[in-house]
């Protein structure tokens, strides 16, 4: 059932699959190493890299147990320098920009091994280090992504965004399944449509923040309102919901979201995981797993 | 040479800070590192220029790009260098580092020789720490090769092969089990629901309890136990012994450590040269007398102009001028005054940074300082004065500097009455002259010269009726029409001379109401005194 997964990501010839989640402890990583498992039964190692700092056994924040990533001989792999593992070692292939914890380094596993991974803290530093994986290797790279850092996706069908949610952003099914619908809403904005705008246009520069939206409901209705991307949409909940049936709402660069997972379990909160997988995927209306438990909602 | 940040700006000494920069963190930190020359440096100053001279007209231009772009590539190895000096240990990424930098010198010196730089200043290399990386370096990689020590041989194999039966011992135990509770791909732990399974079986472990399902994980038997240890054991031997290699390659990076920082020093240097050889390779250069009593220069260019007149496709004339100490230049608007003024501040930057001037010949002091006074906005500290007010203070300051120094003056006293203006800059004139600095006095002022006993040059301006009356349509068309009518040359003037303003003429071109400009040409002719005579 999970090669489906596998499937829907890497259809269309994607490049680079991106995993990013509503809230923390929502499976991310989970899905993350269930993704690159699955593709290397299939013979694909890729590349992998991340947006965070991920791998590590505890949460560096809330020291929560995580689970580790492990590098498998020949994967590429682009950290930090200061989480390179001591050993087995790494090949060296390139240096790259500026992160937290020194500069990024791309290398190639020898032998496999457990290690923290990590990435630049900017989105153009994203774009970067994604651009160069791909260079290095024709396979796919997979991102332990964040939900706010995927703007320099360039929304084509070569870059796939997989959406992890859970119990940890909502104590019930409805909750849960409230936030990836809006999420969902408001990655997949659509793009600019020239035959299809209105006559009347708005062009958000920045962030469409609550001030924006309220002074755009103020206004007259209808027009056309477009952000740079669907990050730059501040707005959540009801309030994204009364902008968007208000407005044609759009943006320069949309993003392909193709993807949901579902986690049934948090520190807080204990889902039933069939039906919060079955509920996220008729609120979404994208295919949606539960790797934990091997379900398809 | 000292110059404060606003004549740093009107003399381009702080645009040449720009054109000069080097490449390369190396050329950066010998930039930083290298004082200015100053008086008593004449002779390397002299050399210094010599070199960038013969480099400009041996060097191939595309070469010296090439060599800039090498340059630019090699990362700065001090740190690491310094580290293992100390006793450090060094990480793959350092190695990886040096190796970059072995390879960015070599592609510098071949770079080098392909643009005719011959033998002698060829950029060292660090060719026997090259050979020392050589076994990791495949492909401009770095990897902790089994060439570098034959005991990472089977350290390596010991722990691909623990690593191996750990993950053997993992999958034997998941696939004992019932398929249907069996983990999913890539995860270590599952779940399953209570519903499918009433009872954990043997062989898996609870991880978490939920009234509707569990979170489970594979339970390790002893043997599998057994096996994770003895993964760990290997991977510790395995660190031990890569970490025995990194401390036998950072001694070898030691004992090399002079040498690659002297490369790196000498790399540097050549950075700095080449910015200094690609900019006259552009804007020309000779090699100046340096020391002597005079300041004079032939088809000298103040290239910040020049450059920003040939990006707008517009001609500019390189002007000559003979100073032996000060001098007034007079002259019309826009003809030129504060450029020569600015060219002879320009001059005075590019020797002290080393670079040949940009003219044909040059013979110049090396300026202890350079100071502009008038046609500036006040200074922030001034903004309580009047315009007047901090030009007086600008001079006030200037007149404190001690020979050898280079005061330019650009229409002092022009907001004050002009009679009291017109003496103040008398006064400033001989004192400045007796003060012995060299000293160019921009002016409208008649008689300034002559009045203060020194040279009198002129901008040798427009010819008669050199500009229509009629009004240009626009500015850069009026600047065109300028640039085709102006005689920009410096000519030295009748000490009783008066030079034409040509505001009239300039007036019309540049739009003034046409009545506005005839009547003020029937009240100057009704006005004038002889006319002027300028001698070439």
């Amino acid at each position: 059932m999970m090669d489906a997964l596998l499937d829907t990501v890497l259809a269309d010839g994607v490049r680079t699959v991106v995993v990013v989640g509503t809230a923390k402890n929502v499976g991310k990583t989970v899905t993350f190493n269930a993704l690159r498992a699955l593709a290397l039964r299939r013979g694909i190692v890729g590349a992998i890299t991340s947006i965070g700092r991920d791998g590590e056994a505890a949460d560096a924040l809330d020291g929560a147990r995580k689970p580790r990533v492990r590098v498998e001989a020949g994967t590429f792999v682009a950290l930090p320098r200061d989480l390179l593992p001591r050993s087995p070692a790494l090949r060296i292939l390139d240096l790259g920009g500026p992160s937290a914890l020194g500069p990024m380094v791309f290398a190639r596993a020898h032998v496999a091994a457990d290690c923290e991974i990590g990435g630049p803290p900017t989105a153009r530093g994203v774009r970067a280090t994604i651009d160069r994986l791909c260079e290095l290797t024709a396979e796919p790279t997979f991102v332990d992504g964040a939900i706010d850092r995927v703007a320099p996706l360039s929304g084509g069908t070569a870059e796939a965004i997989v959406l992890a949610t859970g119990a940890a952003s909502g104590t019930s099914i409805e909750a849960v399944t409230a936030v990836a619908r809006s999420t969902i809403r408001r990655l997949t904005l659509p793009g600019r449509d020239r035959l299809r705008e209105r006559s009347r246009r708005i062009i958000v520069e920045g962030a469409l923040d609550a001030h924006d939206a309220l002074e755009l409901l103020a206004g007259e209705p209808g027009a056309t309102v477009v952000v740079a991307d669907p990050t730059r949409v501040a707005v959540r909940g009801k309030l994204l919901e009364r902008i968007m049936s208000a407005f044609d709402l759009r943006c320069e660069r949309p993003l392909r979201v193709v993807a949901c997972t579902t986690c049934a379990f948090s520190p807080a909160a204990i889902l039933d995981p069939r039906a919060l997988a079955r509920a996220v995927g008729a609120a979404t209306g994208l295919p949606t797993f539960d790797v934990l438990a091997g379900l398809r909602g | 040479m000292k110059c404060d940040a606003l004549t740093a700006e009107r003399i381009g000494a702080a645009w040449l800070h720009g054109a000069l920069a080097p490449a390369g963190d190396f050329g950066r930190r010998a930039q930083d590192a290298a004082p200015p020359f100053g008086p008593g440096d004449e002779a390397v100053a002299r050399r210094r220029c010599a070199q960038i001279v013969d480099l400009a007209a041996r060097l191939d231009p595309d070469g010296v790009a090439h060599v800039r772009s090498m340059v630019r590539r090699a990362p700065d190895p001090t740190d690491i260098v310094s580290r293992a000096t100390a006793g450090d240990p060094l990480s793959d990424v350092d190695f990886f580092e040096l190796g970059r930098l072995a390879d960015a010198l070599e592609a510098t010196a071949a770079a080098w020789d392909a643009a005719g730089g011959g033998a002698a200043g060829r950029p060292p290399t660090i060719a026997p720490l090259a050979g020392v990386l050589a076994p990791g370096r495949a492909g401009g990689a770095f990897y902790l090769a089994d060439a570098f020590d034959p005991a990472l041989i089977p350290a390596r194999a010991a722990y691909a092969a623990a690593d191996a039966e750990v993950a053997g011992a993992r999958r034997q135990l998941a696939e004992s089990l019932d398929p249907a509770f069996q983990p999913p791909a890539g995860a270590e732990e599952f779940i399953v629901m209570r519903d499918l399974m009433p009872t954990v079986p043997a062989g898996l472990r609870v991880v978490r309890e939920a009234p509707g399902y569990r979170l489970l994980t594979v339970e390790l038997d002893a043997d599998a136990l057994a096996a994770v240890d003895r993964r760990e054991a290997a991977l510790a031997q395995l660190g031990r012994t890569e970490d025995l290699v990194r401390r036998a390659l950072a001694q070898e990076v030691a004992r090399y450590g002079p040498a690659v920082l002297a490369a790196g020093r000498a790399l540097g240097e050549l950075d700095c040269t080449l910015a200094r050889v690609a900019f006259t390779q552009r804007w020309g250069g000779c090699v100046p007398e340096l020391g002597g009593r005079r300041f004079a220069f032939s088809a000298a260019s103040f290239v910040p102009l020049r450059a920003a007149l040939s990006d707008a496709g517009l001609p500019y004339t390189p002007i000559s001028l003979d100073l032996g100490g000060a001098a007034v230049l007079t002259g019309p608007n826009m003809g030129g005054k504060s450029a020569a003024l600015a060219t002879c501040g320009f001059l005075s930057a590019c020797v002290a940074a080393g670079l040949p001037p940009p003219a044909q010949r040059a013979a110049l002091p090396l300026f202890a300082s350079v100071a502009w006074v008038g046609g500036e906005p006040p200074l922030p500290r001034e903004r309580l004065l009047s315009a007047f007010g901090a030009e007086v203070v600008r001079t006030r300051d200037a007149l404190s500097a001690s020979p050898p120094a280079l005061v330019l003056v650009d229409e002092f006293a022009r907001t004050t009455g002009p009679h009291e203006g017109r003496a103040l800059l008398v006064a400033l004139v001989e004192t400045l002259a007796a003060r012995g600095v060299f000293a160019l006095v921009a002016t409208h002022f008649e008689g300034v010269a002559r009045a203060a006993r020194v040279p009198h040059y002129s901008i040798a301006g427009l010819g008669p009726r050199a500009l229509d009356a009629h009004a240009a349509p626009d500015v850069h068309a009026a600047l065109d029409a300028l640039a085709k009518a102006m005689d920009y040359r410096i000519v030295a003037a009748d000490g009783d001379a008066r030079s034409p303003s040509d505001a009239l003429a300039l007036a019309g071109l540049l739009g003034l109401d046409a009545a506005v400009v005839e009547r003020a040409g029937v009240l100057f002719d009704a006005a004038a005194g002889p006319a002027a005579s300028v001698t070439e």
